[in-house]
């Protein structure tokens, strides 16, 4: 029996995340997260669409698994990329929070907006990035994890470069 | 001779006021002589200002980028009647469009009526393009359809002085589907411009029997710096250890780890975290084109399982080379990197201190969907902004602007000492490497993967300083 995944709650999880983000808490940030959970970018294809098949089109990001992301925050943490030597301050808003779809194996898709302000301390200059999220959440022990999330970026011009911690 | 009379400057400018005057004395130097290329003396130095003035900056987009041969786009991004994509030569809006009949051209992408951009998207396919403003119209062979109103316009006999279609570009190319475009009269034909550089151009598309495509999915970044910094970085072996430990360090862990669901492997990924007996090489061609060349065991690349086959289609050296690692530059704006993942990245120069970079994953036509999915994901990891490997190249151009802006450092202290490795090993002409392909480069170099040469750097030098002196000339 799943736990009961109101808006608020959906909300909370997306919030904790944000947080997790902003304060640099990756191991809480990967404990949010299955094991296979699938993270993904996608590219846009035209003005208009985002890409859909990842597995024909070019992704920004794709992991298929949480693998990816740990591999992330070893290369956050390295001290072995000059990328990352400076990190950004952001902070991550989420909006419209909206629980979605309810799939046969009942995991659960939380639709919503995020908005993340970026200082960069190097350049001493201001980045936005905005878009879509869609969580898919999966009730573990009571608990509810992200088993996937797909990022649509609409701002898809990089200012230089992005990172798990910059969307 | 060049660093004497800067020299003597600096004393004159210490003597005048420092600052103001260093300042002033170096924005006289003529661009060109911001390349002190002395082959006789063991001499290559670029200086801080050519990638800092903005008057260098303005010469560079007239004489480099919109004169002469640029990359414009791939044929296969036009596969139909009527296909179109937009792109920029310089500062200047171009679209790329396929007539009704299939046959290719190359347009100025402003309405001859008041000069609006009349195509907004970056691809599609249409019949007709027509201009908002004022309702003029074109087909997608660049004739003018509609001139609104016209039989009432009063319009005076000599307004059919000039055409009214939309203006095609002085020289339009392809080379087995790169395509090319010139704003001006190129003064070469695109074979000739190419040289045998067109060589590595071949060498990726003829990894398939069926050719190849650009795979769907827009990827395009910014970075504060000058677009020469990519243009040096692809082709930069001395880099690759210093800048990208933390992605071969992954690579390793990743190895070591074992597989794992949902993770990509690379070609730079070790079985036993052993490192690499690599050579490298390089060459330069006239034209500004350059390429490095790297051996790691064949057998980790993809090809490899097909390398007979390959042989018997392509001779056995071409497929040797497919083999190989190789970054090539087509000057001034296209780059292509062939490891396991092929990258296309084109350079739009934005600003001396911004650089826009657009970049594409090249694949061979009708590979399995597991080659395909093992190959974007590759692929993303590092070529992409958002992947392990390309912000690291960044944020390094970055600290190079702003190093280099961080006041104006005195004309003879502000030569620049990163175009120096394999001065003492790089030769005229073709190297037994280059013999072996049948090419003939303008010099060679090659050694042991550490011997990271700069020498390769000289030949985008040398046309860069040419053609800015050139352009000076004329001015």
């Amino acid at each position: 029996m799943s736990p009961s995944l109101d808006a608020q709650a959906a909300a909370q999880l997306l919030y904790l995340e944000a947080d997790c983000l902003d304060r640099r808490r990756w191991d809480a940030w990967l404990a949010l997260y299955t094991e296979d959970a699938c993270f993904r970018i996608p590219t846009w294809l035209d003005e208009d669409t985002p890409a859909d098949d990842p597995d024909r089109c070019v992704s920004l990001i794709h992991y298929a698994s949480r693998a990816g992301l740990e591999d992330r925050v070893w290369r956050i943490r390295s001290g072995l990329s000059v990328a990352s030597a400076v990190l950004p301050r952001t902070a991550h808003a989420v909006h419209n929070v909206r629980v979605g779809e309810v799939a046969p194996d009942g995991e659960v898709t939380v639709h919503s907006v995020f908005h993340v302000d970026l200082f960069e301390p190097r350049q001493r200059a201001v980045q936005v990035s905005f878009g879509h999220y869609a969580h898919r959440l999966r009730a573990v022990d009571g608990r509810w994890l992200i088993a996937g999330k797909t990022i649509v970026l609409m701002n898809d011009v990089i200012p230089t470069m992005i990172d798990v911690y910059s969307v | 001779m060049i660093a004497a009379r800067g020299r003597e400057r600096c004393v004159a400018g210490i003597a005048r006021g420092f600052v103001r005057t260093i300042g002033a004395m170096s924005d006289r130097t003529p661009p060109h002589a911001l390349v002190d290329d002395r082959p006789g003396e063991g001499v290559f130095r670029v200086h801080r200002d050519a990638f800092c003035r903005d008057d260098v900056f303005e010469l560079e987009l007239d004489a480099l980028f919109e004169r002469g041969w640029v990359y414009l786009g791939h044929e296969s991004q036009l596969p139909r009647p009527n296909d179109y994509l937009t792109t920029w030569v310089g500062r200047v809006a171009v679209v790329v469009m396929r007539d009704e009949a299939g046959r290719l051209g190359a347009f100025l992408n402003s309405c001859r009526h008041k000069g609006a951009q009349v195509v907004h998207r970056a691809r599609g396919n249409a019949r007709l393009h027509l201009c908002r403003y004022h309702g003029w119209s074109y087909d997608s062979a660049g004739r003018n359809v509609v001139l609104r109103a016209r039989a009432d316009g009063a319009y005076p006999p000599s307004f059919d002085d000039a055409p009214h279609g939309l203006q095609p570009l002085a020289a339009f190319a392809s080379h087995r589907g790169f395509l090319f475009g010139s704003l001006s009269d190129p003064g070469t034909t695109l074979a000739d411009h190419l040289g045998d550089a067109r060589i590595f151009l071949d060498l990726v598309v003829d990894q398939s029997e069926q050719g190849i495509e650009l795979l769907p999915g827009d990827v395009r970044y910014t970075f504060r710096a000058n677009w020469k910094f990519q243009l040096e970085n692809t082709v930069d072996a001395y880099h690759f250890p210093a800048t990208h430990p933390s992605y071969l360090r992954l690579m390793d862990r990743r190895a070591r780890m074992g597989p794992r669901e949902g993770v990509a492997r690379s070609v730079w990924q070790g079985d036993d975290g052993v490192q690499l007996d690599e050579r490298m090489g390089a060459f330069t061609f006239a034209h500004g084109h350059v390429l490095v060349w790297t051996t790691s065991p064949p057998e980790r690349h993809p090809l490899y399982a097909q390398r007979e086959a390959l042989g018997r289609r392509v001779g056995a050296e071409r497929a040797s080379w497919m083999l190989r690692t190789r970054q090539l530059d087509v000057f001034p704006n296209l780059q292509i990197g062939s490891s396991a993942a092929i990258q296309m990245r084109v350079i739009r120069p934005l600003a001396p201190d911004l650089t826009e970079v657009s970049t594409w994953c090249i694949a061979p036509v009708g590979e399995s969907a597991d080659a395909r999915r093992q190959r974007l994901r590759q692929y993303e990891d590092f070529y992409n902004p958002s992947g392990m490997a390309t912000p690291d190249d960044t944020v390094n151009y970055e600290d190079c602007q702003r190093g280099m802006r961080s006041g104006r450092v005195p004309w003879q202290q502000a030569w620049l000492q990163g175009h120096a490795r394999g001065i003492a090993a790089v030769r005229p002409g073709a190297d037994a490497h280059a013999r072996a392909l049948g090419i003939r480069p303008a010099t060679s170099s090659s050694g042991p993967f550490a011997l990271a040469d700069e020498t390769v750097f000289h030949g985008l030098y040398r046309e860069w300083a040419a053609r800015l002196r050139d352009a000076e000339t004329s001015r």
